[in-house]
């Protein structure tokens, strides 16, 4: 489980995260709901260690993040994590060599999968075909939490169903996801868990399909409630 | 097989409601095999935790029974089946009596309308047949 | 200990194609300048030669005869060197500032890479020093066959010798190709140590942005301060340390210096660096 408890950070003048508590459980897929700017991808950042915070706690099943947590968890952000000189076989040799947890069978499963080549340059790759190859170097990782940063922005919308399928596939079962979206519809019938948040705080967390059986609303009708 | 879902049902109400109507159909037979969990999520693409739990309903409910290590199966049992189809016709009863009494028009009326309704769009399959 | 040897090899490999060339350079540009070099001087000697009906001795008698410093002394062969220093000057900070600019933000894979962070740092470190050593290898093994051509080309009444004791004993070359190996583990040891106080610095503003770089500066003055400061005390009181003594303080604050620096650097990397 990776627990979020009480974590504050300032940017500059601006108090981004304001007390802010989560938590994300193993086997589950937890989205991370709000609108541009409010702190999601911060968030995400804070739990990989890639940014600091100024007061709070962030603890992977019940431990600080240390160097050997990175084969436990991993991050795929919203942009290349290799070199753009590098070619995709390159980008999995380094994976392969430096990660224990790396499998590099399914590395391949999942570039043939997604239709990429292993002699493309990634700095020659489009959007669509970058974001795939940067969920292949996330999945392709035995490990138990995968986060993800905005999987789907600027992707068209073939290889959003392709990233979708992923979701619905044995590549994620059993492990924690963390998630952060602005396109709601294409992961409502995907997710465990919405995280709702405002103004640096979690405003609302919830099992959607426990709101959807108790009170018959969909994530949607949610946040039309709680962001007014 | 592709369901369209909506987003206020829980997903995994709407997956067993429309196994119960594929079996009401007849699509689904008594003991046929039918797809993992995972199968099942990666063809209705939802999430396989959802796919779990309407699997999990099912077997309580008795609508599918799995022997051991194999695939699991619709029941054939005979009284359950039964009852998903009395289910789905209840049902579909129910919603016609909440439209009909909207309108506030004798039973009977209705009944005949229904009846010689029915026989012209069977009339028409036959045609095209 | 795995990770570290490999991030060193990863980061040699992709200076590797650059560094080619310039060595390459430097190989071209001080072949040719000691050919060019020499046969010049040997072309204005036979025509002075030729224009006053001289003969060799006599012309030996009014001018002297000139060594190899001559070629050591051109463009030909200082440009490359310079030119060497300065891009690995420049590279000190390219290759740190490289994993966040650009298309590149091949600092994420580094900082979820499953080692210490301060491993990053070491790796960037010892490849530079590596560099460095690369270079004076290269200007070492290249000394000899210079003179070689040289001593081809300048018969030998025209010529004296220089020693290569006294083309590494000429002051500025003394920095770079130390005589002893006392003097070599106190230049390399002061390079490394400011190569340190310099990525600390650039971690400083990496985390910190525009208050890290007021904080690199004054950091970097302060470790500076600490290095020197045995030395400066030693020539305020003048006869008061013995040399050996003034060494021994220097080691220590050498130690301090590099030691905070590696602290320093760690403490950021695990806590305070963003992406």
């Amino acid at each position: 489980m990776i627990e979020v408890n009480n974590i504050q950070k300032k940017y500059g003048k601006k108090q981004i995260l304001n007390g802010l508590s989560f938590t994300a459980k193993k086997g589950e897929i937890t989205c991370l709901i709000g609108v541009n700017g409010v702190g999601k991808t911060t968030i995400m950042k804070a739990i990989m260690a890639l940014t600091p915070i100024d007061s709070g706690e962030i603890l992977i099943d019940g431990q600080k993040i240390r160097h050997d947590s990175f084969e436990k968890i991993t991050f795929i952000p919203d942009t290349t994590t290799m070199l753009p000189t590098m070619k995709i076989c390159d980008a999995f040799e380094f994976m392969a060599d430096f990660y224990k947890s790396w499998n590099s069978q399914r590395a391949e499963d999942l570039l043939r999968f997604f239709k990429l080549e292993s002699t493309n340059r990634i700095g020659n790759l489009s959007k669509g075909s970058l974001a795939k190859v940067n969920m292949i170097l996330g999945l392709a990782l035995d490990v138990e939490y995968v986060l993800m940063d905005e999987p789907f922005s600027g992707i068209d919308i073939f290889s959003r169903e392709q990233i979708a399928e992923v979701f619905t596939s044995h590549l994620i079962e059993g492990r924690g996801v963390i998630l952060t979206t602005h396109e709601i519809s294409d992961v409502e019938h995907l997710i465990d868990r919405a995280v709702l948040i405002d103004d640096g705080k979690v405003i609302k967390q919830f099992s959607v399909e426990d709101i959807r059986e108790n009170e018959g609303k969909s994530v949607v009708d949610v946040m039309r409630e709680v962001y007014r | 097989m592709s369901v369209k879902f909506n987003n206020r049902d829980p997903v995994y109400v709407q997956v067993i409601r429309h196994f119960k109507e594929q079996i009401a159909k007849g699509y689904f037979e008594p003991g046929q095999e039918i797809p993992s969990r995972r199968e099942l999520a990666n063809q209705l693409k939802i999430n396989p935790n959802t796919a779990q739990r309407a699997y999990k309903e099912m077997e309580e409910q008795g609508l599918i029974f799995t022997e051991g290590n194999m695939p699991s199966c619709i029941t054939k049992d005979e009284l359950v089946l039964k009852s998903v189809r009395e289910e789905l016709m209840m049902e579909a009863v129910d919603l016609f009596l909440v439209s009909i009494k909207s309108i506030n028009v004798p039973l009977a009326e209705v009944l005949d309308l229904v009846q010689k309704k029915y026989d012209a769009d069977n009339g028409e399959v036959e045609e095209l047949t | 200990m795995k990770s570290y040897l490999k991030l060193v090899n990863f980061e040699i490999n992709r200076f590797f194609k650059l560094y080619l060339i310039i060595m390459a350079l430097t190989v071209v540009s001080q072949i040719m300048g000691t050919i060019i070099v020499s046969k010049g001087n040997m072309n204005y000697i036979n025509q002075v030669i030729y224009e006053n009906q001289l003969s060799v001795s006599q012309y030996i008698e009014e001018n002297r005869p000139f060594s190899f410093q001559r070629v050591v002394y051109s463009e030909w062969f200082t440009m490359p060197i310079f030119f060497c220093m300065a891009l690995l000057m420049i590279y000190v900070f390219f290759i740190w500032y490289r994993e966040w600019f650009g298309k590149n933000t091949f600092i994420y894979r580094l900082l979820m890479l499953p080692a210490e962070r301060i491993t990053i740092y070491f790796s960037k470190l010892t490849a530079i020093m590596l560099f460095v050593l690369g270079l004076i290898t290269l200007q070492i093994i290249l000394v000899p066959i210079e003179t070689f051509i040289f001593n081809r080309i300048v018969p030998a009444e025209f010529r004296t010798s220089y020693p290569l004791i006294d083309f590494y004993s000429v002051e500025i070359w003394r920095w770079l190709y130390p005589n002893t190996i006392i003097e070599f583990i106190l230049m390399y040891g002061i390079g490394l140590i400011v190569v340190a106080i310099i990525f600390t610095a650039i971690l400083l503003e990496r985390s910190y942005g525009l208050k890290g770089i007021f904080s690199a500066v004054a950091y970097s003055v302060l470790s500076f301060g600490i290095l020197v400061a045995p030395v400066i005390l030693s020539s305020i009181y003048t006869s008061y340390f013995y040399p050996s003594e003034i060494l021994l303080m220097e080691l220590v604050t050498s130690i301090i210096v590099l030691g905070s620096a590696f602290w320093i650097a760690n403490q950021l990397l695990k806590y305070k660096i963003r992406v």
